[in-house]
């Protein structure tokens, strides 16, 4: 919102410069987001000048040498060379005559320009530091004396600051409000506006208008009617455009630019009817019937529903309420008569109906946020003072108030001990009583607290509606006592036992730890997707699920259900920009659907790419599943999971765009967690223009999966003798998962080995098909371990149980011993 | 007997000198010193010997035999030294490259998330996480944010469709909406209402506004809050608390500063600006970095506490902004583009 210095200054004394006004608005709680300063800082030696002749310079296309009378004080009639279009003969000009040194240090000294004596310079407005272009001299009023100095003949010009109002001071979005902040900071009083009209009317013309009923009284607790006859529309005063100007708006005539200026006065915005287009010479504050239309000032028709409160005449509705009016009641040029709308609409109302017309007006801005409640009339009044001055013409009666001023009587109990210890540093009890009643914020009784303190009981005034409890009150003592003054103080706080960190947190950093330390690069992507990604990654359904109400854009519609998409953006970029990428992580929440709702996960990704033609000058073997796999299991180990082999299943077809045959699932989410990795679909991966094959890993888990540190490990005694070792090769179907065979394995070799000794381990040390094997076979060798906590283990016993193991293994046929 | 043991040493030092494996050495030495040796063998003839002669041959033999074991000693040691040699293969030059994965790297973000987790850990505050997919209730009514508030508008906030179902984050009013929540102050509701004070947490968390992206906004982007409530929490402990975290992460010169403003969660509010040397890219003296208040006692109703016992502030700022000042960042896409040379400077 701009405020102009010399509006402010109707109402507040302002010294202080620029600067401080600057400080004080902020310090005040107003963001300043723009100063503009036209005023003009008087310089030495610029003078006005006027231009007598006018000559091409001989060495220069562009330059001209004047001749210019800069009056007899200065030395009559100078030669001056200059680069303006616009420097023609009969023009008065500011002149810089030597001495003078303009902003940016630039000093004026007598010179040759070309070969042309130049004794000056005449000046253009950001030369002076009157901002603007550099699009030629400034031209003086032609009545401006010659020789006089620049600063007496300009304009006073003015201080422009646009400020950001917060939401809750709707009563600063005018020029009285922020003077009234100003006077509080600055310790000086407020005056206000004379306001001479007081309700008076003579004679009465219901011709103009009959009557004004409101029949939505909840939306529009209070409407004042006020018709003036004889009028003249026509342009308004040179003072009135130049306030408005000021601010950014364009005078239009003295009936509009008087609403808008009583508005930017004292916050009330005002409507002006032409009362001769009133149908029925009548207003209806009403609800909008559903589909009735009106085309209001924009030009844009707007269909209104029942919802939506309008002024309305006999017939048709004339104003979208507080918020815009219709192209057909306006004033225009012919107007003569005309009919002042003020009033209080409730600020639920106008907010509901400007979002949902998608309009929005300085009138609808002030009205959602609150108007004074109190100051409806008097706003009125006011605007009348200003019709009647600018545009002459007769208050006539009937006037009509509907619905009172809304009852306003606020007070606020605090006392200065409440405020000090909120605030945990001294202000004095006077200080404080002098910052509340500098805001207007009268102390109308004091009583005595439970500690024998004084509590105040503070006077809300009516504007300013934020103020309801005592905190707000600190707030007000804070904020003239100056926010920048809150003194330094140690940093304390109590040491919580329980102040552990999230185990999600948690995981996402050992995550993070374990990648970054096997060289992967952490990437961030956005979390939202395309549509058509999740149907040709994962499936419709999913789609389905995971879609947004209201995407800003197609490509960021629906939520992620994994983090290899993203990882795979980055991957390509990299790519595409030349830039080598072989291994990416990201940490993050994806979204995955378990029993017909969506879950939001922790998860943790990664992919490595391998691209063949990679050249080195040493060769390294190329990454393949059991690397992925490996990967994968340390993140889950991260989360508290273990990913043990039995529960690994491949993938089938091309789900989640993993390759069939070379990718494993584990975990399922109605477990909390599930995990997929291995190689990337080729084809897939091709298509988004990806080079080389991509392995990758994924992990989702949910939240409350997570437990955090686990709990606190006890010590295990370990057997020091030493382990008897057997190998083992079992024939079995080429299809069979090893993790199948060795559970049996497993099973069988613990039978035998009972009480006398333990089985320690069993583990796949060699895979072979092929010559010596029919082709559906395959060959598992395993290394057994035996060992006992108590004593060596004798060759005899270890080889008995041995042979029992080999006799087992091959009871039920599908597993045969390899000799 | 003297000839024929300078034979077989003078065989034994020519056939050892010409072994280069350890089983052609072992092979050898079982033919002269193992059970069947020629050496053993002689050995043997010891009793067949004459008596008288048997102190002069025993010398001569012992004397063989101690030659022939250092043959044998510097036979294994040339084949030992040779092995080693083998094992070892030419040497390297340390100026060429390693062909294995350079080092890994944190994101910047997650850098400097992580270094005000440190900074505030020290500080007593533990990190908590909450969920992404919100409710209207936790992210706007129970923040003293009325229901026509501009702020919860689907111009700026992005819901979900009436029939969406989260499994993991319930409904607290039955008819409210799922969203994407527009700040981490979600999880300071979530955390009152599931404990009691006193209560000291930072929350670091992705955020979503409906917004237009470029060089400074961004779909999602990330917020670290902080959130104390205690008995007598004061304005002058809020103060003492920024300039801590901030004097740790930017130096001890590092000033902030409180400016009145307006968030419906927090009386009195503040914005946060910090003046700090040696920042890239900073030609002003303040630089706003964040919001922060008093918690409302509303907000306090709202999760029972009793305002009346427990005061409270929050502190709430841009993970990228602040990544952005740290490490003179000048549009806020490259955190999301992920070119691995902009990634690769912060590691």
């Amino acid at each position: 919102m701009k405020l102009s210095r010399n509006w402010l200054k109707q109402y507040v004394r302002l010294y202080a410069s620029a600067e401080e006004l600057q400080r004080a608005i902020t310090f005040l709680g107003f963001e300043v987001e723009g100063v503009v300063d036209t005023r003009f800082t008087p310089l030495e030696h610029v003078v006005v000048g006027e231009i007598k002749t006018r000559a091409k310079h001989p060495n220069a296309d562009k330059l001209s040498v004047c001749t210019v009378d800069v009056g007899p004080a200065h030395g009559g009639v100078r030669t001056i060379v200059c680069g303006a279009h616009n420097c023609d003969p009969g023009h008065r000009v500011p002149v810089a005559l030597p001495g003078a040194v303009l902003p940016g240090d630039f000093h004026i000294k007598q010179s040759k320009i070309r070969g042309q004596q130049s004794d000056g310079m005449m000046c253009a407005p950001d030369e002076l530091g009157l901002g603007g272009e550099h699009a030629g001299l400034l031209i003086l009023d032609p009545a401006a004396p010659v020789g006089a100095p620049l600063h007496e003949v300009l304009p006073e010009g003015d201080v422009i600051f646009d400020i950001e109002v917060t939401p809750n001071r709707p009563d600063v979005l005018c020029h009285l409000g922020l003077a009234r902040e100003l006077a509080a900071w600055l310790r000086y009083d407020i005056r206000f506006p004379e306001i001479r009209f007081r309700g008076e009317t003579r004679g009465s013309r219901p011709d103009l208008l009959a009557d004004i009923s409101v029949q939505a009284p909840e939306d529009c607790p209070l409407y004042v009617g006020i018709a003036v006859a004889g009028v003249k529309v026509g342009p308004s005063p040179a003072w009135l455009q130049e306030r408005l100007r000021a601010v950014g708006l364009r005078p239009i005539n003295n009936l509009v630019d008087v609403g808008n200026y009583v508005m930017l006065e004292l916050g009330q915005p005002l409507h002006v009817f032409d009362a001769r287009k009133l149908g029925g010479r009548k207003l209806v504050v009403r609800r909008a019937g559903d589909g009735e239309r009106l085309t209001t000032l924009d030009g844009k028709e707007r269909e209104l529903n029942a919802s939506m409160l309008v002024i309305a005449d006999e017939t048709r509705p004339l104003v979208v309420a507080g918020i815009m009016g219709g192209l057909d009641a306006g004033v225009d040029e012919t107007t003569t008569d005309i009919v002042l709308e003020a009033a209080y609409f409730r600020p639920q109302s106008i907010r509901a109906t400007s979002r949902r017309l998608g309009l929005a007006s300085d009138s609808s801005y002030r009205f959602e946020r609150g108007v004074d409640p109190h100051g409806t009339r008097e706003a009125a009044y006011r605007a009348i003072d200003l019709i009647l001055e600018t545009a002459g013409g007769t208050v006539v009666g009937p006037s009509f108030q509907v619905g009172g001023d809304r009852p306003w009587s606020r007070e606020i109990q605090v006392g200065p001990a409440f405020i000090r210890e909120r605030l945990g540093f001294h202000i004095s009890d006077e200080d404080m009583r002098e910052a509340l009643q500098s805001l207007n914020l009268a102390i109308v009784g004091e009583s005595e607290d439970r500690r024998g303190g004084p509590t105040w009981t503070v006077s809300i005034p009516s504007y300013r509606t934020d103020l309801d409890r005592p905190i707000d009150l600190v707030e007000e003592v804070l904020r003239i006592h100056g926010t920048d003054r809150v003194p330094a103080a140690p940093c304390v706080g109590p040491a919580l036992a329980d102040g552990d960190d999230d185990p999600v947190a948690v995981f996402n950093r050992r995550a993070a730890e374990y990648l970054v330390g096997q060289h992967f690069h952490e990437v961030v992507n956005y979390t939202l997707r395309s549509q058509r990604e999740l149907t040709t990654w994962v499936s419709q359904a999913a789609a389905e699920e995971l879609a947004l109400a209201n995407p800003f854009v197609d490509d960021q519609s629906h939520l992620r259900p994994t983090l290899v998409l993203g990882i795979l953006d980055s991957l390509r970029l990299n790519q595409s920009r030349g830039v080598p990428a072989a291994r990416l992580f990201e940490t993050g929440r994806v979204f995955m659907e378990l029993g017909g709702t969506v879950q939001e996960c922790v998860a943790a990704g990664f992919v490595i790419c391998h691209q063949p033609k990679e050249r080195a000058w040493l060769g390294r073997p190329e990454p393949d599943f059991y690397s992925v796999k490996r990967q994968v299991a340390v993140l889950a180990r991260q989360a508290g999971l273990e990913l043990a082999d039995a529960d690994l299943a491949p993938v089938r077809g091309s789900f989640w765009g993993w390759q069939e045959g070379h990718s494993a699932a584990a975990g399922e989410m109605r477990d909390g967690w599930t995990a997929r990795f291995g190689l990337m679909n080729l084809a897939m991966i091709r298509a988004l223009g990806i080079e080389g094959k991509v392995w990758a890993g994924v992990i989702a888990i949910l939240p409350q999966r997570l437990t955090g540190a686990a709990g606190r490990r006890r010590y295990r005694p370990f057997s020091l003798f030493p382990a008897a070792l057997r190998d083992l090769a079992l024939v079995v179907d080429a299809a069979r998962p090893a993790s199948d065979v060795r559970a049996r394995l497993v099973a069988v070799a613990e039978a035998q080995a009972t009480a006398a000794f333990r089985v320690e381990a069993v583990e796949v040390f060699d895979v072979y098909r092929g010559q010596g094997l029919p082709a559906d076979k395959k060959s598992l060798a395993f290394a057994l371990s035996f060992r006992s906590g108590e004593r060596t283990l004798t060759d005899q016993e270890v080889n008995a149980a041995f042979a029992k193991i080999q006799q087992e293994i091959a009871a039920d046929g599908s597993i045969v011993v390899r000799s | 007997m003297q000839d024929t043991l300078n034979a077989l040493l003078a065989q034994a030092r020519t056939e050892l000198a010409a072994l280069t494996a350890r089983a052609d050495f072992e092979a050898a030495k079982a033919r002269y010193v193992g059970p069947n040796g020629a050496f053993t063998a002689l050995m043997k003839q010891m009793g067949t010997v004459p008596k008288e002669q048997r102190p002069a041959v025993g010398k001569l033999v012992n004397e063989a035999k101690a030659r022939l074991q250092a043959e044998l000693d510097a036979a294994l040691a040339r084949i030992g030294e040779a092995e080693i040699a083998a094992q070892l293969g030419p040497a390297i030059d340390p100026t060429l490259p390693s062909p294995d994965a350079g080092p890994g790297s944190y994101h910047p973000l997650t850098l400097v998330r992580e270094e005000m987790c440190r900074i505030l850990r020290k500080a007593g505050f533990s990190v908590v996480e909450g969920p992404e997919v919100e409710t209207e209730y936790y992210c706007f009514d129970a923040l003293n944010t009325p229901a026509d508030h501009p702020a919860r508008d689907a111009q700026d906030t992005f819901y979900f469709p009436e029939r969406a179902r989260f499994g993991n984050v319930t409904k607290k009013v039955p008819d409210e909406r799922y969203l994407l929540r527009t700040h981490t102050s979600s999880v300071q509701i979530r955390t009152m209402l599931k404990g009691e004070p006193p209560i000291r947490i930072v929350s670091p968390g992705r955020v979503y506004r409906r917004d237009t992206s470029d060089a400074t906004h961004s779909a999602n982007f990330h917020q670290i809050e902080c959130l104390y409530v205690d008995r007598d929490v004061t304005v002058r402990d809020l103060k003492a608390l920024l300039d801590y975290v901030f004097a740790s992460l930017l130096g001890k010169d590092t000033k902030t500063r409180f400016r009145p403003h307006y968030f419906g969660y927090t009386e009195p509010s503040f914005e946060v600006d910090l003046s700090a040397q040696h920042l890239p890219k900073v030609n002003k003296e303040w630089i706003e970095i964040g919001g922060c208040g008093m918690v409302d006692p509303a907000v306090f109703e709202g999760v029972g506490y009793d305002p009346a016992v427990w005061s409270g502030y929050a502190f709430g700022m841009g993970l990228e902004r602040l990544a952005m000042l740290l490490y003179g960042i000048d549009d806020i896409r490259y955190f999301y583009q992920n070119d691995l040379r902009f990634l690769r400077q912060f590691a």
